[in-house]
């Protein structure tokens, strides 16, 4: 078996005091093969978000503790790296979009401009630059992406805010896009839209994708895994197809039975029962 | 309102708009720049020596001869900076030749300083016979004493003169440069160090805040006028120009400090630090590139407000006899003139008062306008 892409191993994350802390990620062990899609899908505060960025040490420490385990990149731990090391993985080998990309993209600067710094940054070999810019707008379905260029983030939609956010780690030709909620802040129409984009991009690229979700109904016809965390803990961890139709733990259960599903009659929406859970 | 076109204008000329919508600011604004303009005309402006002096069938420019070589850097170089800055796009384009003729324009400049000493002539051309002379306006030089002491304002003198015979209208506009360029330097250097410390601060925190932060509260323990006066007269010995101005810039930065601290803080913890921290750029470029440039605003307003301040406490150290060395003109050092004569002299207190009241209020304007502007929210219409 070749090399997996990413594998991480027994990884630990604790907060505050170190007698009785917060376990935000608590022992959990995951690996990706290149080329492939990953969901990690769990309710609010179970650890996703802590997870995504620790892959590159994003999360500061203190107050973050990183109190075990691995996370080998392509064979090399990036819990060992040195800080210049990690800069040149982060954006160039991992690249993230996050959850608000309104306040994600810095108000002062243009897209395009932001756009550049992201090529400029690990692709210094590129000759024309603009043209790379245009080309990546493009790529994420901007229309008119040359006229776009000198636009500044609070004149875009939160959808097309978002497309450039997706632009802008496309530019940098990463092996791992994280995209962590990506479709949170947006609604339903565009939400949609945004998945498409995501789907279109991992069919024309080998790019792997790690999809950090709360919502079951955007895993299934998209990621070829899905993990289940909850709490800090990884609960389950199967094929998509598996794990839709045959759930074993009670929360994976729940959290399916939480998508709202259309021409189904609810009466009321479901909330998850912990008791049965525990 | 256009909501569409409101949509589409930049950071920049937004500011602009608020700006300009606020007479006060505006009006502050054109005194400032007027006081600059005069500020640096002011050699042309006063002067005993002639602009264009014709005798025995000989043309000389006796005012260029006597320009010390501060006063040529900042003939040469100001129009310099404006054309630079006017051709900045092609600037960008071929930077090698603009930075080679900027460069070589320097150079040639200092060379031509440096081998040319001003003729120190003591004798002025008003009085000197000649065929044809051209006077600047106010033909009386700020050091020059003349035969009128106490003149009240008469055509002649236009503010008056003092207790030896200087002409008030000369050292005011000769004065002018000192208190601008006080303002301007002695606050660029508090910028600088405030920048620096409150950015550290808010950025990095932890430990690193901690330090600073006592710093600034130790700082601010001393009265700025007393810390100033002990400093100065450590050094008592050498205090020019430069020396004032870094004396007071090294004690006025901690306002600027907490601002920019403040900040930092609040920005660093938005998604877009996390982000541009994701696509790899390194702390330098994060504080510098993205922080900053969201920074300017309230900075903007704190180093307008600081510039009125620095020119005050400049005015308040020449007033006490600790400003610039005796010839040099200073706002400060004319009113300090005025205490002991002011029961008969007026015009030495009334004028430069006028134009130190003039000059801070012009620059509050402008500040509170830039205030206005950055955040629209706090001016309820
Ligand atoms: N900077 C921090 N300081 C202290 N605790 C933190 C910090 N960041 C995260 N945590 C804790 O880590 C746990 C996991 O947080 P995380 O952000 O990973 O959740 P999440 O699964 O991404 O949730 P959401 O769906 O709301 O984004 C939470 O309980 C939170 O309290
Ligand atoms: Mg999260």
């Amino acid at each position: 078996m070749t090399m997996p892409l990413l594998q991480v191993e027994n990884l630990g994350i604790h907060f505050g005091p170190t007698v009785d802390p917060v376990k935000a990620v608590d022992g959990i062990s995951f690996s990706m093969q290149a080329g492939e899609t990953l969901a990690v899908v769990g309710e609010s505060g179970s650890g996703k978000s802590v997870t995504a960025l620790a892959l590159t040490r994003l999360l500061a420490s203190p107050p973050a503790r990183y109190v075990s385990g691995s996370i080998a990149f392509e064979g090399r731990d990036v819990l060992q790296l040195r800080e210049g090391e990690l800069r040149s993985l982060r954006g160039k080998q991992i690249a993230y979009i996050f959850q608000e990309p309104g306040s994600s993209l810095n108000p002062v600067f243009t897209i395009g401009y932001q756009i550049r710094e992201a090529i400029e940054l690990h692709r210094p070999e590129v000759r024309d630059v603009t043209a790379e810019i245009v080309h990546a707008l493009d790529t994420v379905g901007i229309r008119n992406p040359a006229s776009r260029l000198g636009d500044y983030p609070h004149q875009l939609s939160g959808g097309m805010q978002q497309r450039v956010m997706i632009a802008m780690a496309l530019a940098c030709q990463p092996k791992l896009l994280v995209a962590d909620e990506p479709t949170t802040a947006l609604d339903v129409t565009i939400q949609k839209q945004i998945m498409d984009l995501l789907k279109d991009l991992k069919r024309t690229s080998n790019m792997s994708i790690l999809l950090i979700t709360h919502n079951f109904g955007l895993v299934a016809g998209f990621a070829d895994r899905v993990v289940v965390m909850f709490r800090g803990k990884i609960v389950e961890t199967g094929p998509t197809a598996q794990v839709l139709q045959n759930p074993q733990h009670p929360y994976t259960k729940a959290l399916i039975e939480c998508v709202p599903k259309l021409g189904q009659k609810q009466h009321r929406l479901k909330v998850i029962d912990y008791a049965g859970i525990q | 309102m256009n909501s569409i076109s409101l949509s589409q204008e930049t950071y920049t000329q937004r500011l602009w708009r608020h700006f300009h919508a606020d007479k006060f600011a505006l009006n502050g604004l054109r005194i400032v720049i007027l006081l600059f303009i005069v500020a640096a005309l002011a050699p042309f402006l006063a002067n005993s020596h002639a602009l264009i002096r014709v005798a025995d069938g000989h043309v000389s420019f006796p005012i260029f001869l006597s320009l010390e070589p501060i006063e040529w850097r900042f003939l040469l170089y100001v129009p310099l900076a404006g054309l630079v800055y006017f051709f900045r796009h092609r600037f960008i384009a071929h930077p090698g030749i603009f930075i080679l003729a900027v460069i070589g324009f320097i150079a040639a400049v200092e060379i031509f300083l440096a081998l040319t000493h001003p003729i120190n002539d003591p004798t002025n051309d008003r009085d000197r016979p000649a065929s044809f002379k051209l006077l600047p306006p106010i033909p009386y030089s700020p050091i020059e004493s003349t035969p009128d002491q106490f003149s009240p304002p008469t055509w002649k003198h236009l503010c008056g003169t003092d207790s030896t015979g200087r002409d008030i209208a000369a050292r005011m506009l000769h004065g002018a440069r000192t208190s601008l360029s006080i303002g301007f330097v002695a606050q660029s250097i508090a910028l600088t160090i405030g920048i620096a410390l409150g950015g550290l601060a808010g950025y990095y925190r932890s430990w690193l805040d901690i330090g600073i932060c006592r710093f600034i509260e130790v700082m601010d323990c001393f009265p700025p006028l007393l810390f100033i006066l002990v400093a100065i007269s450590l050094f008592e010995s050498q205090n020019n120009m430069f020396y004032i101005m870094a004396v007071i810039g090294l004690t006025s930065w901690t306002g600027v400090a907490r601002l920019v601290r403040g900040e930092f803080l609040r920005l660093s913890s938005l998604p877009f630090t996390l982000a541009a921290k994701a696509i790899g750029a390194n702390d330098f470029r994060i504080i510098v590139r993205h922080l900053l440039p969201n920074a300017l605003g309230p900075i903007l307003v704190a180093g307008t407000f600081g510039v009125a301040s620095a020119i005050l406490i400049e005015s308040s150290l020449s007033f006490l006899g600790f400003g610039m060395q005796a010839p040099t003109p200073s706002w400060g050092d004319i009113l300090s003139d005025a205490r002991r004569y002011i029961d008969f002299a007026w015009w030495l207190a009334f004028f430069p008062g006028l134009a130190i009241l003039i000059t801070i209020m012009s620059y509050n304007f402008v500040g509170e306008g830039l205030r206005d502007a950055v955040d629209p929210r706090l001016k309820m219409k």
